[in-house]
């Protein structure tokens, strides 16, 4: 379409100047989304007894952060997001150090899921770090504490589910899902990528509760159908979230972050 | 005089648009004015002032033509960080543009970004804060200041760079009447006092009349008009033609021209209109208005000796008696914290009383569930993003009748009648983000309305709207009145409601200072001034005429005035 | 409510006194410590402690009490599991064959040391709670921010976290209107199962996020007119300094880790049957 007036004025070359950011995310998108993740820790959700705290609603968006900053952008914005829920709000965090850690991850995890053959460092690192995680904690529960492998497997269903989907093709294939533009495979990209997310970072932070709690097989057999559920539960809403979002998003035009997949 | 910015055949679109924002924009600032860019939504009046201190195009992107210049450097070639120091910017929103935890790291933010020696930082904010009367609250955190409070601050922010020139982006907007006065005073000492040159976008068309050397009108991207206050808002019908408001004084005697009384000029503030008057007053005879009918039925929400006291001890509503009668269209004004917002949330049952009670038909809501209410009464907050929860208009709209279970064919008929009666039949797939500001209220009326409530509340419509955004809501508010709900309002701009509003409640300090008909309550200065507002200009036009007359003039618009005087 | 607390406790305690940095290693040590001992004894004086240096340094009792009230269930429950069924673990901590049983329900006994066990871990995470607001509650936070950069910690890291403080008390201010108006469109979240909740609750988060990513194009703008760049290079208006003080602080804790850990691994300090053989 013409324009409605010819300029006058000389043309002048444009440079563009960069927005300050961290890893191709603008520094703006990450203190808000920090903050929002503050904002939402304060509202509970339902008792997770792993850890000892209530599982707050911002448990369910951490993955999300990881797809629209990219993973060290939505890291920072959920470690931090949630570092401030945890001193403000601590009876939400159950252990600080813990919750901050397993919302890094979370996002970490999440927005490198995208990544293919040509970022293999990073997804390899995580796959060998989780590899220690599995050894450490299996090690410390079946042969210090006594319980039972099928007892084990059995209540580290998340965490072996999502290894094998993030280990597998599945990975990539949940993360293209998310970038499009049915938001019927949006939702199931997000609902997927939750899961695993969540359920990797789940790992990590047992492996370090575990060691502090050293929960007894009575413990385990309570645990088996809870995990699972409040996962689904956050796959759920972290699902509905992200598919909200990412539909708003389009919708406004937003200038995206370098990283984001959406 | 000299000259500190100079614009010279700018043009610019933005990158993805399709048309020129701005087209062959030529202007010259000079040191120590007071310059106002007014114009309707959409004209490029912010993307013009960000031109001045680089982020247009530096930030955006896009095509630019043309050269800008400010304090000698070219904003193009410089980098933002650079022209910052020449160029301080205040933008509309209060809450966004202050970032630290207090006030003096506030203002310090900025010339810690530019290195400077921590003991001129030190002597910079006594002396910013000392300009914009803030000294004293160095330690406070940004949530506790006023919104007036807030946009002080963030002009002190601006003001530590020692700027050649300072650009405020519709300052005011956000604020109430108090605050608006703060902001207005402080400029206008900062431009009369300390010679500082000021670049305002502003609808704040009184104000501007008062304080500006000269006004640029702009349209579609260029500047169709630029001149003094005096030429430019006297021109009323031109006003009109670019969707803009004049000051009511000049409207009001524009008016009085049009009857065929000669005037030598058309004041354009109020210390100039009250003084031709006394001219005139052989041509006032008698003041004619007429009142609508009154209404006498049902009492329909009631509230009585209704109490409130927050739970850190403040008393946020005292003995609040309220009948408000089916069919009525109630206008609420009072201060910021005087209690109108923790009224009406006693209304919607959002707060429940700590003495005194509620009723609707009747029946106390203490009976009745939050979601019951909702059925009866609506409410639209100021903010209709907050209220927007679905990604189509349509599944919005229907939003509430799907949670409160209505069966899918009767939710399907009064989806379709509401998105007509609010003209978005045609929007029904979109996503409601995507619309504009004004689509979007509409979107959220329309989902009101489909609950069928009998009473509908707007909580300060009209606030961060210009004229044409006002004018849009409000029409749908007397559409809503002819439908036969009961209206409420809540809002600051006096001088936009006579057309509307029936019955006025003036709420000062948790009470109700005033229940009275419009052109009573308008005309009722002293009680006004108690919760710090001040009648519209006509209404002082008006009372000055009755003084000069001796005949009572309660007099509400400048149509008013202008059919009371006849050659 | 929150940021209130943080000014409320500025006032003059010798702990609000000592440099941030100082406080963080406070902070380390006793977390370290706290996580290293197991018996009920040493990490019950250690909590008791804390809790007494909170309370000193102007933490007020009912934010403590919140805590405590939030955490009370997940604590009943640890001791009763920990006291009905960590059986083998314990008996291996104590090196006993058989357990001192002191109640009998259906075949299952609560044992004394299953209960010590549960206490100590009550005691092991309470005090890594408590811990913080004494470290972070006492500082001022533009004094926290310079000595987080002197410590190397890259100024965008430390600018996100004192925006996010600013930020999020207007966020939470938007999402209760928010929660408003989903009530006044039907929503009555109380009376709702489990899986509605979660559709309910997404669809808080969702205005919440979007009119927040809409405000976070502003503040580039006005982060771009304030000359940000992110870069670790600038002065600042708050101070950090050490003072002798600060250093005797940080020298008593780090001397203090090494001989808890010392007494722990050659002497058995801390470990978990230490004391009540």
């Amino acid at each position: 379409m013409p324009w409605t007036v010819i300029p006058e004025g000389e043309e002048r070359q444009v440079k563009i100047v960069n927005s300050s950011s961290i890893d191709g995310t603008p520094i703006a998108y990450i203190v808000v989304l920090s903050a929002i993740v503050t904002a939402l820790s304060f509202i509970p959700f339902s008792i997770v007894l792993g850890s000892g705290g209530s599982m707050p609603l911002s448990q369910g968006v951490f993955p999300l952060l990881g797809w629209l900053l990219g993973p060290i952008g939505g890291a920072i914005a959920s470690a931090i997001g949630s570092m401030v829920g945890a001193f403000l709000a601590p009876y939400t965090a159950g252990i600080p150090i813990v919750s901050v850690l397993g919302a890094t991850v979370s996002s970490f995890i999440a927005g490198i899921m995208i990544y293919g053959k040509g970022r293999r460092g990073s997804w390899l690192f995580l796959i060998v770090l989780f590899l220690l995680a599995f050894y450490i904690y299996g090690n410390r529960a079946i042969v210090q504490n006594g319980i039972p492998v099928n007892i084990f497997l059995a209540g580290n269903f998340i965490e072996l589910s999502s290894f094998l989907l993030f280990i597998l093709p599945t990975r990539r294939r949940f993360a293209c899902w998310i970038g499009d533009s049915n938001l019927a495979l949006v939702a199931l990209g997000l609902f997927a990528g939750t899961w695993i997310a969540s359920g990797l970072s789940h790992l990590c932070l047992a492996t370090i509760t575990y060691s502090i709690f050293n929960w007894p097989k009575e413990v385990w057999l309570a645990l088996i159908p809870i995990i699972p559920f409040e996962n689904l539960i956050r796959s759920l809403v972290g699902s509905a979230i992200g598919t909200g979002v990412i539909a708003g998003l389009r919708a406004i035009s937003l200038v995206r972050s370098a990283e984001a997949i959406y | 005089m000299e000259i500190i910015a100079k614009l010279d055949k700018v043009s610019y679109i933005y990158e993805n648009c399709q048309d020129l924002v701005l087209k062959n924009i030529s202007l010259d600032i000079y040191k120590g004015e007071f310059l106002g860019i007014i114009g309707p939504t959409g004209a490029g009046k912010t993307t013009l002032s960000l031109v001045l201190n680089g982020i247009v195009p530096q930030f955006y992107g896009g095509r630019f033509f043309g050269y800008a210049e400010v304090a000698g450097l070219d904003t193009l070639t410089n980098p933002v960080s650079k022209l910052s120091r020449y160029v301080g910017a205040v933008f509309e929103d209060p809450e966004t543009q202050l970032l630290a935890t207090s006030v003096e790291n506030e203002i310090a933010f900025t010339l810690e970004n530019l290195c400077l020696p921590r003991e001129e930082i030190l002597a910079r904010i006594a002396r910013a804060l000392a300009a914009v009367r803030l000294e004293g609250m160095e330690k406070k955190q940004p949530n506790e200041l006023s919104g007036g409070q807030k946009q002080r601050l963030a002009i002190a922010s601006a003001l530590a760079l020692q700027p050649a020139l300072l650009i405020l982006d519709e300052p005011t907007s956000q604020l109430d009447p108090v605050g608006s006065q703060e902001v207005f005073a402080t400029v206008k000492e900062l431009n009369r006092i300390l010679g500082m040159t000021i670049v305002m976008v502003s609808h704040a068309a009184e104000e501007m009349a008062q304080q500006a050397d000269r006004l640029a009108i702009l349209e579609a991207g260029a500047i169709s008009a630029l001149g003094s206050p005096n030429q430019i808002y006297s021109q009323i019908e031109q006003l009109e033609r670019a969707s803009l408001r004049a000051p009511q004084v000049a409207k009001t005697f524009w008016a009085i021209n049009s009857r065929g009384i000669a005037l030598e000029k058309i004041p354009v503030t109020l210390e100039t209109g009250l003084a031709i008057l006394p001219s005139l007053t052989s041509y006032y005879h008698r003041p004619v208005w007429q009142d609508p009918p009154s209404i006498n039925s049902n009492i329909l929400l009631k509230a009585e000796n209704l109490s409130y006291t927050h739970s850190n001890g403040t008393e946020a509503l005292k003995n609040i008696s309220l009948d408000i009668c089916s069919g009525e269209y109630l206008l609420i004004i009072g201060q910021n914290g005087a209690g109108k917002t923790t009224l009406v949330k006693h209304f919607l049952k959002l707060l429940s009383p700590t003495k005194g009670s509620v009723s609707l038909k009747g029946i106390s809501l203490e009976n009745l569930s939050t979601s019951e209410l909702a059925l009866s009464i609506g409410y639209v907050a100021q903010n209709p993003d907050n209220q927007i929860f679905n990604s189509t208009v349509e599944k919005e709209v229907s939003f509430a009748l799907t949670n409160l279970g209505y069966p899918a064919k009767e939710i399907k008929e009064k989806t379709c009648q509401s998105l007509e009666s609010m003209g978005l039949l045609e929007a029904r797939n979109l996503h409601p983000l995507s619309l504009s500001k004004g689509d979007r209220a509409r979107v959220v009326i329309a989902a009101i309305l489909s609950m069928d409530p009998e009473i509908i509340i707007f909580d300060e419509p009209t606030t961060g709207q210009d004229y044409q955004g006002a004018k849009a809501i409000l029409e749908m508010t007397r559409q809503l009145h002819q439908m036969g709900k009961t209206v409420i309002v809540i809002t600051h701009h006096l001088y936009l409601m006579p057309e509307y509003a029936q019955r006025v409640v003036v709420m000062g300090q948790a009470r109700i200072l005033l229940d009275a008909p419009i052109r009573q309550a308008y005309h009722e200065s002293e009680i006004l001034a108690k919760t710090y507002l001040v009648p519209p200009q006509e209404v002082l036009l008006a009372q000055e005429l009755a003084r000069l007359s001796g005949i009572p003039s309660p007099l509400l618009t400048s149509a008013e005035i202008a059919a009371s005087f006849d050659l | 409510m929150y940021n209130s607390l943080w000014q409320a406790t500025q006032k003059n305690s010798l702990i609000s006194w000592l440099d941030f940095r100082s406080k963080l290693v406070m902070v380390i040590v006793i977390t370290l410590i706290a996580f290293t001992w197991e018996s009920p004894i040493t990490s019950g004086i250690l909590t008791i402690l804390v809790a007494l240096a909170c309370l000193f340094s102007g933490i007020k009792l009912n934010y403590l009490a919140t805590i405590l009230k939030f955490m009370l269930p997940f604590y009943l429950f640890l001791l009763l599991t920990m006291g009905f069924f960590n059986v083998e673990q314990v008996k291996v901590l104590t090196n006993k064959s058989e357990l001192t049983a002191l109640l009998s329900i259906k075949g299952f006994n609560l044992t004394l040391e299953g209960i010590l066990y549960g206490l100590s871990v009550i005691f092991k995470t309470l005090t890594m709670i408590l811990v913080i607001p004494l470290g972070i509650f006492t500082t001022d936070l533009n004094q926290m921010i310079v000595g987080l950069t002197k410590i190397k910690v890259p100024y965008k890291i430390v600018f996100i976290f004192s925006s996010t403080l600013r930020l999020f008390p207007l966020l939470a201010q938007e999402l209760e209107g928010i929660i408003d108006a989903q009530k006044l469109r039907g929503l009555s979240i109380e009376k709702m199962g489990l899986l509605r909740k979660a559709r309910v609750y997404a669809a808080i988060a969702i205005p919440l996020i979007l009119n927040a990513m809409v405000k976070s194009q502003k503040m580039e703008i006005v982060l771009q007119t304030k000359a940000f760049s992110g870069d670790n290079n600038r002065t600042y208006l708050s101070e950090s300094k050490l003072s002798e003080i600060d250093y005797a602080f940080i020298i008593f804790f780090i001397v203090l880790l090494i001989v808890v850990l010392v007494l722990y691994v050659v002497f058995g300090v801390g470990k978990f049957w230490w004391l009540l053989k």
